[in-house]
């Protein structure tokens, strides 16, 4: 549906983006799942707090040993031996600490991309147009890919950078606070360094993103296109397109490690200031009796061990920065309210009419594509929609399998409004087969198996012989578990519809809409779909959407369309004695 | 790139200096109480730390920007192969493509990147073991010979990291293409109501990608861990001997907090060295993928002859797994009908007719003779599957912007793409988003339709031009054909693959391929007689 409606839509200039999560709400979303796995996370902090206890050891114990040399002492094993053992267990608690990571976070993230999916799929189809498919995926993808390798990366190193410091900066003040003090003074400098750094940054970030993006786009679609290039030799103008487009995306990356090198260059002033100011402090204490060469020595070395985790809580606070934006954009889709399910409501037992009672549409304000139209489809009544591009066809078909919601008018089955149903109980009764066609990866079984999940084998195959697609797949190399769709052998778009069509006679709808089904065919193929098309609508309420008028030709009742309007009613034979549109539709169509 | 090698390299040096430095402060200065010593002592750490942040910041741009551009014409070298004019036989699908050109260039460049990285760990563990030397030749021989045992011992882990990674990503990669894939037929989902049982699906990849993502993890950490306990008794073990020499007087108290400095600052080298072996494997399994694809043979053949005579099209027994030998000659300006009964047979000859063959010959030349200037200049052979391509919907009809005005009104009609550029709000210069999903299958024919006519070939081959149009506007084509390349005194040849009659009905000649292997050929009317024809072709 809606390819003739997102034509005159306009995507491109105002597309209606998702939502995307507010700081606080992210924050708490995180907070919440954080929650929901708080037991392996307690277990990676604790585990990640004994490492850093023992990552004090080193330095603690090397300070003592220059005390204890300075003091003419005679042995250091005891020293040595100190730090051997911290080496042993922060090297345990370390493995047990990312493990501990992984099976928080893992967890996590796969629950929250779950989400989004299950979300996405269930949105209004409108909804999801109106924002583009585009947006949906790269959220799925991109989005959660780049949460993920932060989760990877940057929590351990996040919680890491945090206990070395707190605990080394510990240690700093538990030697000397006025040594201490002294390596606090470089502090503010990180702070400006930050300040100087974030603002800047970010918009980059958010650019190149959008440029990366934008390669890819330019890379995808030559890539797909690659044929009609090649055919018309096109090829150098889209390699043009890919050409600037990378170079653009190169640039950007550049420039914003430019920047990131000239933070590093702020965050070496404050350590140098900060080194000097410990050394001079200790020149002092020293120099008054008020603290040893080994306490200096420890706190220098202390302070120096400072650089690496202090460097990587900044380099977090970068990288925070653009996965937050992609934990927002998850957040956002699962933020969407949930669609109502009412209780299904009783009489829905047995088939009952389908009634579109004064449906108009329009997808823009002010340019109905589809005027108000009152029809009723009774059960195992067939009835066919013909009429040029744009005469409303595919909105009406939409509209009366519930895919879409009219603008006017009210959609009833067996007597109840669609509204009170809910979409479950709706698309359990009437199917959409169009002609966008789509091969699911996966094997023959699963896409046809898509509506009734829990099909036997036997059901399966019956199926199969009802859309007379029985012969090909026994010919194909692994049968019903010949892995098909991407990366899959292909099938011909009649194959692909066909399937479509199994799904739907494993679905068993009382009702079911076929638009321009087996239009993508190609020539010969189209009569066995057509074929196939008949006996899963033989038994079933159908409404047809052709221009291949040997469908309609068997209909019980045609209705002809033009610009938004049915202009003309009923069986063939009438049709053709009426003189009307329809006749000249068919004299063109039978040559 | 040497330039950069040589920053960082002195950038690592200073790096290793620092702890240096501050044993050197501490002995000198602190452990003495002379103040000017300090003043001199603390200018030469600010010295140290201007040298350190700049070669760092002009030797990481310089190679950062190197790379950059590596990555950027690797990207473009591969972009320009799979566009090459004779196509690329590489069997891959657009996302794995788009795979190569994306994260495994990355994996090849950040190996490079890399390499700045190695030079200067290895020379900084050299500068370390040189200044322990220049201490006590036991302790520096400890550390030269200890780093390499510490860095094959971790490399023990390597192996199993990398599988679980691999196996992390792979997962991790499947799961993103389900979820693309679901998303990509959401029309059809939903049209089912198959929305929970596609999400269920979706469930079950990621969970497997969680579980592989948790053993990854695993892997990692152990080697995390067997890095940092190595790395830890290595030093306890420097502290012990540096310790007794210090006790028996071999060494001072500032040589002592040098040794002490420079191994505990030794674990980072390593750790960097550690990393960067497992990123090379890595990035060799992406070179090699990159390397395989960019060897990856035409798809289509070409030769040096570019014929100046008439374009002439001759089938000289053109044979295929489903199509019979055929043998036909079409002179300048014919409009030829093909009404093939075997629908793979009718693929495979609009396949060969595009690729090339010898049992073909076009203004007297074999086809696969042929320059591939001269068969773009004379043969298009337009694909059934229409691709729209990112841009305005002129761009899509006329790329090359090579037509007037004029003109382009009239392929518009005679295509009957007029309607869809009447339907929409800007015209002609209606945004085309990137696949044209807004496009229906009618309007997406009618607009490729008015592409192969605009390219004006001597000859056009149309395959199934118009399965998704209605009849009316299928007739309006059929003419719009005639008028538009066949106009009186025109030399232009097109053949239409076809079952539809309104497009037969204005042939000059239809030839009749049928599935047993027989050809016939007369004109439209001539073949209604025929069952064959009839069946496939009238309704």
């Amino acid at each position: 549906m809606s390819a003739d409606r997102l034509a005159t839509a306009a995507p491109e200039s105002d597309r209606d983006l998702l939502p995307i999560a507010s700081r606080r709400e992210t924050t708490l979303a995180a907070w919440r799942l954080s929650r929901r796995h708080g037991g392996p996370l307690l277990g990676a902090v604790v585990s990640f707090v004994v490492v850093g206890l023992c990552a004090l050891v080193p330095p603690w114990m090397l300070g003592r040993i220059v005390d204890t040399v300075g003091a003419g002492g005679t042995s250091v094993t005891r020293e040595a031996v100190a730090i051997a053992v911290a080496a042993v267990l922060g090297g345990i608690f370390t493995v047990l600490s990312v493990a501990f990571v992984a099976r928080a976070g893992e967890p996590a993230l796969a629950e929250l991309r779950e989400e989004v999916l299950d979300k996405a799929l269930h949105l209004d189809s409108a909804r999801l147009e109106a924002a583009g498919t585009g947006d949906v995926l790269s959220r799925v993808g991109d989005d959660a890919r780049t949460v993920a390798e932060a989760l990877g990366e940057i929590v351990p190193m996040l919680v890491n950078s945090v206990v070395l410091v707190v605990f080394t900066a510990g240690g700093l003040f538990a030697l000397d606070w006025r040594l201490g003090l002294a390596g606090l003074v470089a502090a503010p400098f990180y702070v400006l360094g930050l300040r100087w750094y974030l603002p800047r940054s970010g918009p980059y970030y958010a650019r190149e993103r959008v440029a990366q993006g934008e390669r890819a786009e330019a890379l995808v679609g030559g890539l797909r296109g690659a044929a009609t290039l090649r055919a018309f030799g096109h090829q150098d103008r889209q390699l043009a397109v890919i050409e600037q487009r990378s170079a653009r995306a190169r640039d950007l990356t550049v420039d914003v490690f430019h920047l990131l090198t000239r933070f590093f260059g702020r965050s070496n002033r404050a350590e140098l200031i900060g080194l000097a100011s410990v050394l001079g402090t200790g020149f002092w204490l020293v120099r008054s009796d008020a603290a040893t060469v080994g306490a200096v020595t420890a706190a220098a070395l202390y302070f120096h061990r400072l650089f690496n985790p202090i460097n990587a809580l900044l380099f977090i606070f970068d990288s925070l920065q653009s996965t937050g934006a992609s934990l927002a954009r998850l957040v956002g889709v699962t933020l969407l309210p949930d669609r109502p399910v009412p209780g299904a409501p009783s009489g829905l037992d047995r088939p009952g009419p389908l009634g579109l009672s004064g449906v108009g549409h329009e997808y823009v304000p002010g340019r109905p594509v589809l005027e108000p139209t009152t029809l009723t489809l009774l059960p195992g009544e067939r009835v066919a929609l013909v009429g040029a591009t744009g005469a409303g066809k595919t909105t009406l078909g939409a509209i009366a399998a519930g895919v879409l919601t009219p603008t006017r008018g009210s959609v009833t089955l067996a007597g109840h409004p669609f509204a009170s149903l809910g979409t479950r109980a709706v698309r359990s009764r009437i199917v959409l087969v169009s002609q966008d066609f789509h091969v699911f990866a996966g094997t023959v079984r699963d896409a046809v198996t898509l509506a009734a999940p829990d099909a036997t084998d036997a059901e399966v195959e019956d199926a199969l012989r009802t859309v007379l697609a029985s012969g090909w797949v026994r010919t194909l190399p692994d049968g019903l578990d010949t892995r098909i769709g991407d990366g899959g052998h292909t099938l011909t778009p009649a194959q692909a519809q066909q399937l479509a069509l199994a799904r739907v006679v494993l679905a068993d709808p009382w009702f079911v809409v076929l638009d321009e089904a087996t239009a993508e065919a190609g020539s010969a193929g189209a009569r066995d779909l057509e074929r196939a098309a008949s006996a899963v609508t033989a038994g079933r309420g159908a409404l047809v959407v052709a221009h291949r008028l040997s469908q309609a030709e068997t209909a019980d009742r045609i209705l002809v369309m033009r610009e938004g309007r049915v202009i003309e009613e009923g069986s063939h034979d009438e049709l053709l004695a009426l003189g009307g549109r329809y006749a000249e539709l068919w004299s063109a169509w039978a040559g | 790139m040497a330039g950069s090698l040589l920053l960082l390299t002195c950038w690592q040096l200073c790096e290793t200096l620092v702890p240096v430095f501050i044993g050197l402060v501490i002995d000198r200065a602190v452990a003495t109480s002379a103040l000017d010593l300090l003043l001199w002592w603390g200018l030469g750490l600010a010295a140290l730390f201007t040298v350190l942040s700049f070669s760092y910041r002009f030797g990481a741009r310089l190679g950062y920007g190197v790379v950059q551009r590596e990555m950027h014409r690797l990207r473009m070298e591969i972009a320009a192969h799979s566009l090459h004019p004779r196509g690329a036989r590489s069997g891959l699908l657009p996302g794995e493509t788009l795979s190569l050109a994306t994260s495994d260039t990355t994996n090849v460049g950040f190996a490079l990147r890399s390499l700045g990285y190695t030079a200067s760990a290895v020379g900084s563990l050299a500068l370390s073991a040189w200044v322990l030397l220049r201490i006590d030749v036991v302790l520096g021989l400890v550390v030269l010979l200890g780093a390499p045992l510490v860095l094959v011992l971790i490399q023990v882990l390597t192996p199993v990291v990398a599988l679980r990674t691999r196996h992390h990503q792979a997962s991790a990669a499947l799961a993103t293409g389900i979820a693309t894939d679901l998303v990509r037929g959401l029309r059809v989902l939903k049209g089912i109501g198959a929305e929970d049982v596609a999400a269920e699906r979706y469930r079950g990849h990621s969970r497997h990608a969680r579980l592989a993502g948790i053993r990854s993890a695993e892997s990692f950490g152990g080697m995390l861990g067997l890095t940092s306990t190595t790395g830890g008794l290595f030093l306890a073990l420097v502290a012990l001997l540096a310790g007794r020499l210090a006790v028996e007087g071999e060494i001072t108290i500032g040589e002592l907090v040098v040794v002490v400095g420079l191994t505990q600052y030794l674990a980072e080298p390593l750790e960097v060295l550690g990393s960067i072996s497992a990123q090379v494997a890595q990035a060799h399994a992406s070179a090699r993928r990159i390397v395989e694809h960019l060897a990856t043979p035409p798809l289509v053949a070409a030769g040096p002859t570019d014929p100046a005579g008439p374009a002439t099209v001759e089938l000289d027994g053109l044979r295929g797994e489903h199509l019979p030998p055929l043998t036909l000659r079409s002179a300048p300006g014919e409009l030829l009908g093909l009404a093939v009964e075997d629908p793979a047979a009718a693929g495979e000859l609009v396949r060969l007719l595009a690729e090339g063959s010898s049992a073909v010959r076009l203004a007297g030349s074999p086809l696969d003779d042929l320059s591939t200037t001269a068969r773009h200049r004379l043969l298009v052979v337009a694909p059934h599957q229409v691709d729209l391509f990112e841009g305005t919907l002129r761009s899509n009809v006329d790329p090359l912007d090579a037509l007037g005005p004029d003109r382009l009104v009239e392929l518009l009609d005679a295509s009957a793409a007029a309607d869809v550029v009447a339907l929409v709000p800007d015209g002609l210069e209606q945004h085309v988003t990137p696949d044209g999903a807004a496009y229906s299958g009618g309007q997406r024919q009618r607009i490729a339709l008015a592409r192969a006519l605009a390219a004006d070939a001597p000859v056009l081959v149309l395959h199934d031009p118009t399965t998704a149009v209605d009849s009316v506007t299928e007739q309006r084509i059929a003419s719009g054909i005639r008028a538009a390349r066949h106009a009186p005194g025109s030399d232009r040849t097109t053949w239409v693959l076809t079952s539809a009659p309104a497009l037969l009905a204005q042939a000059d000649r239809v030839v009749l391929v049928r599935a047993d292997g027989t050809v016939v050929e007369g004109s439209h009317h001539e073949l209604a007689a025929d069952p064959v024809y009839r069946e496939l072709v009238l309704r």
